[in-house]
């Protein structure tokens, strides 16, 4: 029992990294209706920064998590002006493959600046705490009470600002939302920056929790991303703190009772299931409209 | 020598390609699981002919069987493993959702076979195949390597007739008519799944015929032979060639692989920076890819206008075989994935 709960404990702190990581996916599928292979890089990106600015800063972890962040929005904001606008109005699998393309550029650039080995931050992981029942490090809860905010932040942008309620116009209809004059270059502009934002800032924390890390930190987390997103619906930011929230759970419980390594083949068959069963979520009744993106 | 191994290389990528095109050029489903199927087939060549383990390294099997049918035997587990992911993947997902899929399994496999390592030995991988039939065949070791590449051009011509027969045949312009627009296909009465499956198995098997060679070629493999940029190149080089199109794909890999790879061999690597040149090298991958699709989608040669009236890939213009449906199609790309 003590086991379980541990694993669920630690399974909370996943789907926390992982609820952020797949918010910001969602939110660049929402306004640009595009599947960025190449979110996985914005996570690096953002870890990578964040090394580099850990001793600029004298190891505070606030700076550096505020450089993964601004890392991130610059990351969001240069690939969708410089790929994703370009690409308008071809079709996704096409935009797909160019972000995949991206994606392995910048893999490669980043192997280039700071070498292929895996690389640490400064900072130590703190003490072990038991809250409730659950065994958490300073940095899980640290990384949990972010994510909870990160997530409120997300819900008063969305339903309480002119942002907000453009961001989910445009998601609904962009041709429709800009003859209504809305700025939509603009505010998907701004969508990628947050997005880009909140993914290296998941990059980060990430990249803290495992503690080692290397140029294929982003990539290798995409696919629990995108299992995440699905699970709660793409392109739905609420129902997407959800599916992490599933996905984190089982994939750490699933992982303790076996071996660690072999998380992403649960992520994997979670995802085929997902895909074949509830094609649009979760959250939604069972749809009888097939998946053809 | 050194130039008799680069195209032999290029010759067996080729035909990797010509199956990858089956699947994506005339199917449009972009497979990211096909470099296991190679790798698949290449493990498999070698636990049927190396013969059994010493210990510590451990692998399944370990027959003494001859190569040629080792290599049969192969091909027919990859279209079995083939058949499970496509039944999976095609049944009703499509584009993104297919491709994400196939990422998945491929990513499932990589991660078994890298650390079961009862399976095919892990990270350290299985060698031993040094140029089976050489003493039999009374060569010498060079010699060998010539005969091999004339093998490996032999069946890359074979391949290329079989693939350009089958594109003309009635099985390729099906596969085109689901392409360009699954709905009007079906409602024209085409088995939509039944089209894309054959045409995944088909693309399989040479997957498969294409890892028996290479384990021939270059006699040991261990999964940093079969990452996902390997993949990469193989869609860059159908990319530069011509999507859909048998030669234009086989003169993409020949390209790609001597007139690029070959190239910035040449490329300086700093001793401050090892890693220079393999980086820089899938840099310019990753943006001959970006490139391409975003100023030539259809590649040197286009797909033969005479098959499908010229409609390049994605083209927002009338399918060829749904003339009725012609309104239709160009508001379709923008629906998106959870309708």
């Amino acid at each position: 029992m003590t086991t379980f709960l541990v694993s669920i404990g630690i399974g909370l702190s996943t789907a926390a990294i992982l609820s952020l990581s797949a918010v910001a996916f969602t939110l660049e599928y929402a306004v640009s209706r595009v599947a960025n292979f190449a979110h996985g890089e914005f996570l690096t990106i953002g870890a990578y920064a964040a090394y580099s600015g850990q001793t600029i800063f004298h190891q505070s972890v606030a700076a550096a998590a505020v450089i993964a962040a601004v890392a991130g929005a610059v990351a969001g904001l240069a690939l969708n002006f410089g790929l994703i606008e370009q690409f308008r109005g071809r079709s996704a699998i096409t935009v797909f493959i160019a972000t995949f393309g991206v994606a392995i550029i910048v893999e490669n650039v980043l192997t280039i600046i700071y070498g292929a080995a895996n690389v640490t931050y400064g900072f130590g992981q703190g003490k072990l705490h038991h809250v409730g029942p659950f065994l958490w490090t300073t940095s899980d809860i640290e990384v949990i009470i972010s994510a909870l905010a990160v997530a409120g932040v997300i819900y008063l942008l969305l339903q309480r600002t002119r942002f907000g309620k453009a961001v989910r116009a445009i998601s609904q209809d962009r041709a429709l939302a800009q003859v209504s004059g809305i700025p939509a270059r603009r505010i998907i502009m701004q969508t990628w920056a947050l997005a880009g934002a909140i993914a290296g800032f998941a990059g980060f924390v990430l990249a803290d929790t495992v503690g080692t890390f290397g140029p294929t930190l982003g990539f290798s987390f995409l696919l629990f991303t995108i299992t995440a997103t699905v699970a709660g619906g793409l392109g739905r930011p609420y129902a997407t703190l959800g599916g992490a929230l599933i996905v984190g759970l089982a994939i750490q419980i699933a992982g303790t009772y076996t071996s660690s390594a072999y998380e992403l083949v649960f992520a994997f068959l979670l995802l085929v299931l997902l895909m074949l069963f509830r094609p649009n979520g979760v959250f939604v009744r069972r749809s009888t409209v097939a998946v053809r993106a | 020598m050194y130039w008799v191994s680069v195209v032999t290389e290029a010759g067996i990528f080729a035909i990797l390609a010509l199956g990858l095109d089956v699947i994506w050029g005339w199917s449009g489903d972009f497979d990211l699981a096909f470099y296991g199927y190679l790798a698949l087939g290449s493990y498999l060549t070698f636990v049927l002919t190396i013969g059994k383990p010493t210990p510590p390294v451990e692998y399944i099997l370990g027959f003494h069987l001859p190569v040629l049918l080792s290599i049969v035997l192969a091909v027919v587990a990859v279209v079995g493993l083939a058949a499970v992911i496509g039944a999976i993947a095609l049944r009703n997902l499509r584009d993104i959702y297919f491709a994400v899929t196939t990422l998945g399994a491929v990513s499932a496999l990589y991660l078994l076979v890298e650390n079961y390592t009862p399976l095919f030995d892990g990270y350290n991988g299985v060698y031993g195949l040094i140029n089976p039939g050489q003493t039999a065949l009374n060569l010498t070791y060079n010699g060998y390597r010539i005969v091999f590449l004339g093998i490996v051009l032999i069946l890359l011509f074979l391949a290329y007739l079989l693939v350009q027969r089958l594109s003309r045949s009635p099985f390729g312009r099906m596969l085109r008519a689901v392409r360009e627009d699954e709905r009007a296909a079906a409602a024209y009465g085409r088995q939509v799944f039944w089209a894309k499956y054959r045409a995944y198995l088909f693309g399989a098997a040479l997957a498969g015929l294409t890892g028996g060679l290479f384990a021939i070629f270059i006699s040991a493999f261990n999964p940093s032979a079969w990452t996902p940029q390997e993949l990469l190149v193989i869609y860059a080089a159908i990319l530069v060639g011509g999507r859909g199109n048998p030669r234009g794909v086989i003169l993409g890999v020949f390209v790609v692989y001597i007139g690029f790879i070959e190239l910035t061999r040449y490329l300086p690597s700093p001793a401050s920076r090892p890693d220079f040149a393999p980086a820089a090298r899938e840099i310019l991958i990753g943006l001959m890819i970006i490139l391409m699709l975003r100023f030539r989608p259809e590649g040197i040669f286009r797909e033969r206008p005479g098959l499908d009236r010229g409609l390049g890939p994605g083209a927002p213009t009338a399918p060829p075989v749904a003339v009725a449906s012609a309104p239709a199609s160009a508001p379709a790309a923008d629906e998106g994935g959870a309708g």
